[in-house]
């Protein structure tokens, strides 16, 4: 509270709320609005649903782990592990070269305008969903893999992008200050300061992104593509819920493994 | 950022195994778009015709009413204000998934930090917090690996449709995601602090309130509000299944070729994208506590 009184005028402004009081304050705010705004009144659990819910927890004890099964799950990991390649690398294909040119460091620094119109680019391609891009593009040019793809890559890339530039951005100076002290141009120390030192970083997110692509090709099931979400869906249509804990335990494992293996390359590029 | 440090001994085997998953990676890249491309119907045929792309000018013709004869939603009063509301609902669910989200991350999140555990942070090491680490770290991986739109076809199995069960699921793998990040935060805080507090004879919840909070809390309200922007992008897409705020009405739309509500739609949600991703910037700079 000692800043309703301002003990010394110009060290410490006056302010009716300290900036944590007021978060403290819109945070309880968007607690009770939301609370306010669900519809109480009607009945929240379908009829049934209270079994149909134990019923699925159930299913867990054992999974659907018939040889035939387990083989349909590796094949649909495969399909949302190719389409999650596929779109990643498209999105670094995008966002590298857009995150080079959004950082402003290749060239002398003194335009900002370029950059400052392709992070807004960046910006209004991460703005939309990838499934959101994909309905429309199953709109627009019909369904196929090929769009499934471009439809997270073009939200990605927005996101790779921006996060590409804010990580060259912020490597230290010094080294830097040494290859120009050296002669070197602005493209010299980008390829030769910067991009080497922000390695580690740009490959550990890049991998944190692949790990979201999987999921994210995994719901392009929506539209039709298959892949471990599709088979969720069927079976889940069919109230298989047993197949639908297989379908997911394969989800855990591939986000896992893409886990271990970011953490090992980081690893072994940091030293 | 760290600086590279140097190796210190067996650079040979680390530089051999790093070749291992460079090459494993080259090769799940040529394997992937080797099936992708020619694995089936890949779409490549359709993408590179000209019909396609002229169906495609047609589709945004038909986004922005041109030719369709009737009224475009944008010029009309009334749907400007069903889309807002159906905006606001979409907002109230992405709160309401944080909401959910970051009360079970405060609820579980100690458990998950290993320093809690194993006593760095000062607190006595037992067998019951290495249990609870591997069960909670378990949750968080099961909840993070499964994505929103998947938890939320499952959960509306159980729940009646509307902008509980959306928020549920968003909540669900949110959960997964922040309390990583969370955990994360606890086993990078300096144990000083605590270690302090507990030779001054604190106990445990002294510990937990003046050692371990105070220090992660600007932490864990950044990574809430990093993911709220996340969240807000996503409530569009659980809404599909859900049926609640925009994403029903996209859907629908979208199946009654009323292409105009869609475009409507489309600017409503990019309006409450920006709107959130400007809050948030806005309270990360309040939760800075300067």
């Amino acid at each position: 509270m000692a800043s309703l009184i301002a003990l010394e005028p110009g060290r410490r402004p006056l302010k009716f709320l300290e900036n944590r009081h007021l978060l403290t304050l819109l945070l309880v705010g968007a607690l009770v609005w939301s609370l306010a705004v669900v519809d109480w009144r009607g009945p929240l659990v379908h009829s049934g649903g209270g079994a149909a819910a134990s019923d699925f927890l159930q299913a867990l004890f054992p999974p659907e782990l018939s040889t035939d099964f387990l083989r349909l799950c590796l094949v649909a990991s495969w399909q949302t592990v190719s389409y999650a390649v596929a779109a990643i690398t498209v999105a670094v294909a995008i966002g590298f070269p857009l995150g080079v040119i959004a950082s402003g460091t290749a060239y002398t620094q003194g335009n900002l305008r370029v950059p400052a119109i392709v992070r807004l680019c960046l910006a209004g391609m991460r703005s939309i969903h990838e499934l959101v891009w994909a309905v429309l593009f199953v709109s627009a040019v019909g369904l196929s893999p090929l769009a499934a793809i471009l439809a997270i890559a073009l939200p990605y890339g927005g996101i790779l992008g921006r996060i590409y530039a804010d990580l060259i951005n912020d490597v230290p100076d010094p080294p830097l200050q040494a290859l120009r002290a050296s002669g070197a141009s602005p493209m010299r120390v980008l390829l030769y300061g910067r991009l080497p030192m922000a390695l580690p970083e740009l490959v550990s997110y890049t991998f944190y992104r692949f790990e979201c692509a999987i999921r994210a090709a995994a719901i392009m099931s929506f539209v039709g593509i298959r892949g471990l979400g599709y088979e969720i869906q069927l079976s889940l249509n069919d109230l298989l819920f047993s197949q639908v804990w297989t379908l997911m335990l394969f989800m855990v494992a591939l986000v896992m493994v893409v886990d271990m293996w970011s953490s090992r390359l980081r690893r072994s590029l940091v030293s | 950022m760290n600086l590279p440090v140097p190796a210190a001994g067996n650079s040979r085997v680390r530089s051999s195994f790093t070749r291992i998953y460079v090459y494993g990676l080259v090769l799940l890249f040529i394997l992937s778009w080797g099936y992708v491309l020619f694995g089936g119907d890949s779409g490549l045929a359709s993408l590179t015709s000209g019909k396609t792309w002229s169906n495609a000018g047609g589709f945004l013709r038909e986004l922005a009413g041109i030719g369709s004869g009737a009224t475009p939603a944008y010029l009309q009063m009334d749907q400007w204000v069903e889309k807002g509301k159906l905006a606001y609902h979409t907002l109230a669910m992405s709160v309401l998934a944080m909401i959910f989200a970051v009360a079970g991350v405060a609820l579980t999140f100690l458990p998950a930090a290993r320093n809690m555990g194993n006593g760095e942070l000062g607190g006595t090491p037992s067998r019951l917090w290495t249990v609870l680490y591997y069960l909670v770290r378990g949750t968080f991986i099961l909840t993070r690996a499964i994505p929103e739109l998947v938890w939320a076809l499952i959960i509306i199995f159980f729940l009646s449709p509307g902008i509980l069960p959306g928020a549920l699921a968003l909540g669900l793998h949110n959960y997964g995601v922040l309390g990583k990040l969370s955990a994360e935060v606890v086993e990078n805080l300096d144990p000083r602090p605590t270690r302090a507090l507990r030779a001054a004879g604190s106990s445990n919840f002294q510990m937990l309130f003046y050692g371990i909070i105070p220090q992660a809390l600007p932490q864990f309200l950044t990574y809430m509000l990093y993911r709220w922007e996340v969240v807000i992008r996503t409530t569009v897409v659980v809404g599909f299944v859900s049926a609640g705020g925009l994403g029903r009405e996209f859907r629908l739309s979208l199946s009654f070729f009323h292409y105009s509500e869609v475009a409507l739609i489309i600017f409503w949600y990019l309006l409450l994208v920006v709107a959130v991703d400007l809050l948030s910037a806005w309270l990360r700079r309040l939760a800075r506590f300067d």
